[in-house]
C-alpha cells in the first residue's frame, strides 16, 4: 500500500504543478493548457467528433496488420528454424533488409501499395512480422533434441513432428515474439497515420493537434496512446502467460 | 486410404457429383455477364489540395466547383449505375501520382510539375482540359520578419512543398536571384504544416499559394512576394488529368465528364457569379476573401479557361523543359500526344462555347477565333 | 521402430559465407533482368542499376556524406544524451526500493506514449530545429537504457553484495566495484538496444520535419517520385543501422573481455 502511494506522489505533483502554471499563467496556456481544458476536449471529441470512431479505426486498421504479419511471421519463422537451408538461404537476406528502419519503408510502400488503407496495413503487418519471426525460429531452433529423438522413435509424421512437437515447444518463444508484434504494430499504426494518407484514427488527431496548436488534442491524443498501449502491454502479456501455460514439462 | 473408405457404390455415387458443381458455375457466369452490360462503374476523382482541417473540399479551380456542386453527378444522372467518388490528398501532387501509379484514380485536378514528374516516371495519363490556369505563387512570411524579397531568403529556413506545381516556380524564382534551394534549409511541408510551423515562427519563410493567403487574411503572417505581375514565365498550371486506362475503357463517360466540368468552367468564368464563386470555394475552410484576393486584377475567364490552346501547351513545354533543367526530372519528358483536346472540342461545340473564352498563342497574345 | 534419420541436407554442401549471398543475388539478378524487360514500370521498380547511380551522384555532390554524417551526429548526441540518463535513473531506481517506487511508475506511464507520439508534443514546445531532433532521440534511447540497467543492477546476486561487506567495501566501492560490473552485460543490452532506437527515432524525426539527413533524402526522392535516389536512401539508412549496431557488439565484446580479465 505504501509503495502504491510512493507512485502517486510523483505524478500527482506533476498535475498539481501543471494546474498552477496553467492557471497563474506562468507557462502559454497554448502550450500548457489547464487539466480541465484537456477532459474538456475530451469529452467534446467523444461527442461531436467522433473520437470513438477514430479510435474504433486505429485499432481496426492494428489488428487487422497485426494478425496478417502475426500468421505470416509465424510461418515464416517456423520454415526458417526447421529448415537449415531455407535458414541459410534466407536469414541473411532477411537480417540484411530489417536493419533498415521499419519507419524508412513508409515512402516505397505508399508508392508501391498507393494511397489507400491497404498501404496502411501492409506496413503495420511488415512491421509486425520482424519479432514474430524472429521469436518463432529462435524456439523452432531450440526444440530439445531428446524430444525429437522420442518423436522419431514414436514415427511422427512430418505434420505431427511440427504440429506436436514443434510448435509447442517453440510456443514461449513464439509467444514473446507475438508481445512485441503487438507493441511493434501499435507503434507502425500511429505511424502509418503520420506518414501516409489521412483517414480516421488517432494519429491523424495529434497531427490536427499540432497544426491547429491546440495542445489540448495533442495532449489528449498522447493520453489516447499511452493507455492503448498500456493495454496492449497488459493484453500481450496475459496472452503470453496463456501461451506459457502450454508449454511442455 | 484410397481403397477402404468409400467403397464402389460410393465411388459411383461420386462419379456424377461434378453435375451440380458444373451446372451452377454456367449459371454464375450467365448471370454475370448478364451483369456485365450494367456493370457498376465509379468513377474516382482525386484533387491535389484538401480543404482547412482536411475539409473534403478545394478551391480556385472550375474542378473545385463541379466538386461543390455536383456537376458530374447531374451530369451523370441518367446512369444510376454509376458513381462518383472524390479524395482529397495532402499530399499533393505527388501523392495524386502515388495513387495514378496504383490504378486508384481516374481523374484528378494536378498541377503542371506533378504532371510532368508522373509522365518523366511513365505514367499513362493524359491532359484533357485546363483547370487553374496562369496560378500565382506567393511567400509568407511572419508580419514583423527582415524578410523583403527573395535574395532575403539565403540561408534562412522555409518551407517548400516539394512536387507540387509551386515548386517548380519556386525554383525559376530562386534562380532569377542567383539562388538555388541548395542556399536555403528547405523544409518539405505540406500546407497545414507550413503554416503551423509559419505562425509559431519555427520557420522564418514558406512558399504557397491558398495557404500563405489565408494567414495573410487571418493577419499572422505577411506577403513578402508573388509571382503574381512579375514575369509570366513564373506561372502555375494545373489541369485535369485522366488515366488512360479509364478514357479508353469508357470514352462516354470521359466525355460526360468533361462536358461537366466545362459546364462548371463557364458558371465559373461569369463575372456576374464572381462573388458567389468565391463563397463556394469559401467551403474548403479559407473565406472567400483569401480567393478574392488571388484572383484580384484577374478576369474569371483567364484563370478558369478550360481552353488547351497554343499557350497552354507551350506553358506545358516550357514547365517540363525548366523541371529538367533544374533536376526536379531525369529525363527529358516530351509532351507530345499527352494533351488531348478531342473531349474538350467535342464539349465547346456541344455547349456552344467555342469562342467564350479567349484562345491565346504560343506567346500568349490573343488568338482571332479558337 | 524407425531408427531416427538424420536430417540429410538434399543440397551439395555449399560454401558457408557462400550461400547467404544466394538469395540476394539471385534477386538482384531476377530485378536487373525485370527492370531491361520492363515487366514492372518503372515507377514501381527502377534498374537496380539506376539506384546505383543515384547513389554514385550523391556521393559525388557531397550530398550523400554531408546528410549521412548529420544524421549520425544526431543520433550519437540524442544516443549520448538519452543513455547518460537512462542510466543514472536505472542505477537509482535499482539501488533504491524507495526510489523506484517513486519514480518507476512515472516512468511507465511515460514509457508507455510511443516515440512517434510525442515528437507533435515537442513540436509545439520546442519548433522544429536541432533540439527537436535531439531530444526525440534522447527519449528513445532513454527507456530501454533505463529499463534495462534496473533490470540489470536488481539481477546482482545478493551474494555479491555480501562478499563485498565481507571485504568491507563502502557503498561507493560496492557500487563501483561489484554491483555495475555484474551489470554491465544488461545495460549494455538496454544500450544496444537504445541506439537501435534512437536510430528509428532519428528517422522518424526527418521524415517529418528536416532540412537535411538521411530521412530528408528519404522525403526528397518521395515526393520527386525518384524511386531510385529513395531506395538508395533506404540502403543507407539500413547500412549505417547495421554499422551503429555491429560498434555496438564490438563494445560488448571487448567490455566482456575486459570484465572476465
Amino acid at each position: 500500500m505504501k509503495r502504491t502511494l510512493r507512485g502517486l506522489v510523483l505524478p500527482v505533483a506533476l498535475l498539481a504543478l501543471w494546474e498552477l502554471a496553467s492557471h497563474a499563467r506562468l507557462v502559454d496556456p497554448r502550450i500548457l493548457p489547464p487539466l480541465e481544458l484537456v477532459a474538456h476536449t475530451a469529452v467534446y471529441q467523444v461527442m461531436h467528433e467522433g473520437l470513438l470512431g477514430n479510435l474504433a479505426a486505429s485499432l481496426a486498421r492494428d489488428m487487422a496488420g497485426f494478425c496478417i504479419g502475426c500468421f505470416i511471421g509465424v510461418v515464416v519463422g517456423t520454415a526458417l528454424g526447421l529448415s537449415r537451408v531455407a535458414d541459410s538461404l534466407f536469414m541473411p537476406s532477411f537480417n540484411g533488409l530489417r536493419q533498415i528502419a521499419i519507419l524508412a519503408w513508409i515512402p516505397l510502400i505508399s508508392i508501391w501499395f498507393g494511397v489507400g488503407e491497404s498501404a496502411k496495413v501492409v506496413f503495420i503487418a511488415a512491421a509486425a512480422l520482424i519479432p514474430v519471426v524472429l521469436n518463432t525460429r529462435e524456439g523452432m531452433r531450440a526444440a530439445s533434441a531428446h524430444l525429437v529423438d522420442v518423436a522419431h522413435a514414436l514415427t511422427f509424421t512430418r505434420w505431427q513432428l511440427v504440429t506436436r512437437l514443434y510448435l509447442p515447444s517453440a510456443l514461449p518463444s513464439i509467444a514473446t515474439g507475438v508481445h512485441l508484434g503487438l507493441i511493434y504494430a501499435w507503434v507502425a499504426s500511429v505511424g502509418s497515420e503520420y506518414f501516409m494518407t489521412v483517414g480516421p484514427g488517432i494519429g491523424g488527431l495529434i497531427i490536427a493537434g499540432r497544426e491547429r496548436f491546440q495542445m489540448d488534442l495533442v495532449m489528449l491524443g498522447i493520453l489516447i496512446l499511452g493507455l492503448v498501449g498500456l493495454a496492449i502491454n497488459l493484453g500481450a502479456s496475459a496472452i503470453e502467460a496463456r501461451l506459457m501455460r502450454w508449454k511442455p514439462g | 486410404m484410397t481403397d477402404g473408405a468409400f467403397g464402389t457404390s460410393g465411388r459411383r455415387r461420386l462419379a456424377f457429383s461434378w453435375l451440380p458443381g458444373i451446372a451452377l458455375l454456367i449459371a454464375v457466369l450467365a448471370t454475370s455477364t448478364a451483369l456485365k452490360a450494367d456493370e457498376p462503374v465509379t468513377i474516382r476523382f482525386g484533387f491535389a489540395s484538401v480543404g482547412v482541417d482536411n475539409r473534403p473540399y478545394s478551391g480556385g479551380s472550375p474542378i473545385a466547383t463541379a466538386q461543390a456542386e455536383h456537376y458530374v453527378e447531374n451530369e451523370l444522372k441518367d446512369l444510376p449505375n454509376v458513381r462518383i467518388e472524390y479524395s482529397f490528398f495532402k499530399g499533393a501532387g505527388p501523392a495524386v501520382n502515388e495513387a495514378f501509379a496504383n490504378g486508384q484514380l481516374d481523374f484528378a485536378s494536378q498541377g503542371d510539375l506533378p504532371q510532368v514528374i508522373g509522365r518523366a516516371n511513365g505514367l499513362k495519363t493524359r491532359i484533357l482540359a485546363a483547370a487553374g490556369a496562369h496560378g500565382p505563387m506567393y511567400l509568407g512570411v511572419p508580419v514583423d520578419s527582415d524578410i523583403h524579397s527573395i535574395k532575403d531568403l539565403k540561408g534562412r529556413k522555409v518551407a517548400i512543398f516539394r512536387g507540387t506545381n509551386n515548386h517548380l516556380a519556386v525554383v525559376k524564382v530562386l534562380a532569377a536571384n542567383g539562388l538555388t534551394e541548395r542556399d536555403l534549409q528547405g523544409i518539405n511541408m505540406d500546407e497545414a504544416s507550413a503554416n503551423a510551423a509559419l505562425v509559431t515562427r519555427n520557420i522564418d519563410a514558406a512558399f504557397g499559394n491558398y495557404g500563405i493567403l489565408l494567414l495573410a487574411d487571418q493577419g499572422l503572417a505577411r506577403v513578402a512576394y508573388t509571382t503574381k505581375g512579375d514575369n509570366p514565365a513564373y506561372e502555375r498550371e494545373s489541369s485535369l488529368i485522366a488515366a488512360d486506362s479509364f478514357v479508353t475503357a469508357h470514352p462516354d463517360l470521359t466525355q460526360r465528364v468533361v462536358t461537366a466540368i466545362v459546364k462548371a468552367a463557364y458558371w465559373s468564368s461569369e463575372e456576374s457569379n464572381r462573388e458567389a464563386l468565391f463563397e463556394i470555394w469559401a467551403r474548403s475552410g479559407r473565406p472567400a476573401s483569401v480567393y478574392r484576393a488571388d484572383f484580384e486584377g484577374q478576369t474569371l475567364k483567364y484563370r478558369d479557361t478550360p481552353l488547351l490552346d497554343d499557350y497552354l501547351i507551350a506553358q506545358y513545354r516550357f514547365q517540363a523543359q525548366q523541371a529538367r533543367q533544374y533536376g526536379l526530372v531525369r529525363r527529358d519528358v516530351s509532351i507530345d500526344g499527352w494533351i488531348d483536346p478531342q473531349f474538350l472540342n467535342v464539349a465547346l461545340k456541344q455547349l456552344g462555347l467555342e469562342h467564350y473564352w479567349t484562345s491565346y498563342d504560343a506567346d500568349g497574345k490573343p488568338q482571332g477565333g479558337s | 521402430m524407425r531408427v531416427a534419420a538424420a536430417a540429410a541436407p538434399s543440397w551439395p554442401s555449399l560454401p558457408r559465407g557462400g550461400i547467404a549471398f544466394l538469395f540476394p543475388l539471385s534477386l538482384l539478378a531476377l530485378w536487373s533482368v525485370s527492370a531491361r524487360m520492363g515487366w514492372l514500370p518503372p515507377q514501381i521498380l527502377p534498374a537496380p542499376s539506376e539506384v546505383g547511380s543515384a547513389l554514385w551522384d550523391l556521393a559525388g555532390t557531397g550530398e550523400l556524406a554531408s546528410n549521412t554524417g548529420i544524421s549520425l551526429l544526431r543520433v550519437v548526441e540524442g544516443f549520448a544524451a538519452g543513455s547518460a540518463l537512462g542510466l543514472l535513473l536505472g542505477v537509482a531506481m535499482g539501488l533504491s526500493r524507495t526510489t523506484e517506487d517513486y519514480l518507476k511508475p512515472l516512468f511507465t506511464a511515460f514509457a508507455q506514449v510511443p516515440t512517434l507520439g510525442w515528437i507533435p508534443f515537442l513540436m509545439l514546445l520546442v519548433g522544429i530545429g536541432e533540439p527537436l531532433k535531439i531530444l526525440v532521440i534522447a527519449k528513445a534511447a532513454f527507456v530501454p537504457v533505463a529499463l534495462n540497467t534496473l533490470a540489470g543492477i536488481r539481477a546482482v546476486p545478493p551474494i555479491y553484495a555480501e562478499v563485498g561487506a565481507l571485504f568491507r567495501f563502502s557503498r561507493w566501492q560496492l557500487l563501483h566495484r561489484v554491483v555495475l560490473p555484474a551489470a554491465v552485460p544488461p545495460i549494455f543490452t538496454g544500450l544496444r538496444y537504445g541506439l537501435t532506437h534512437a536510430w528509428n527515432a532519428l528517422v522518424a524525426v526527418e521524415l517529418l520535419a528536416s532540412a537535411e539527413g538521411l530521412g530528408y533524402l528519404l522525403v526528397w526522392g518521395r515526393q520527386m517520385f525518384w524511386l531510385d535516389t529513395m531506395m538508395g536512401a533506404m540502403i543507407v539508412i539500413g547500412i549505417v543501422g547495421f554499422a551503429l549496431d555491429r560498434i555496438m557488439a564490438a563494445a560488448e565484446q571487448r567490455l566482456q573481455r575486459w570484465r572476465l580479465a
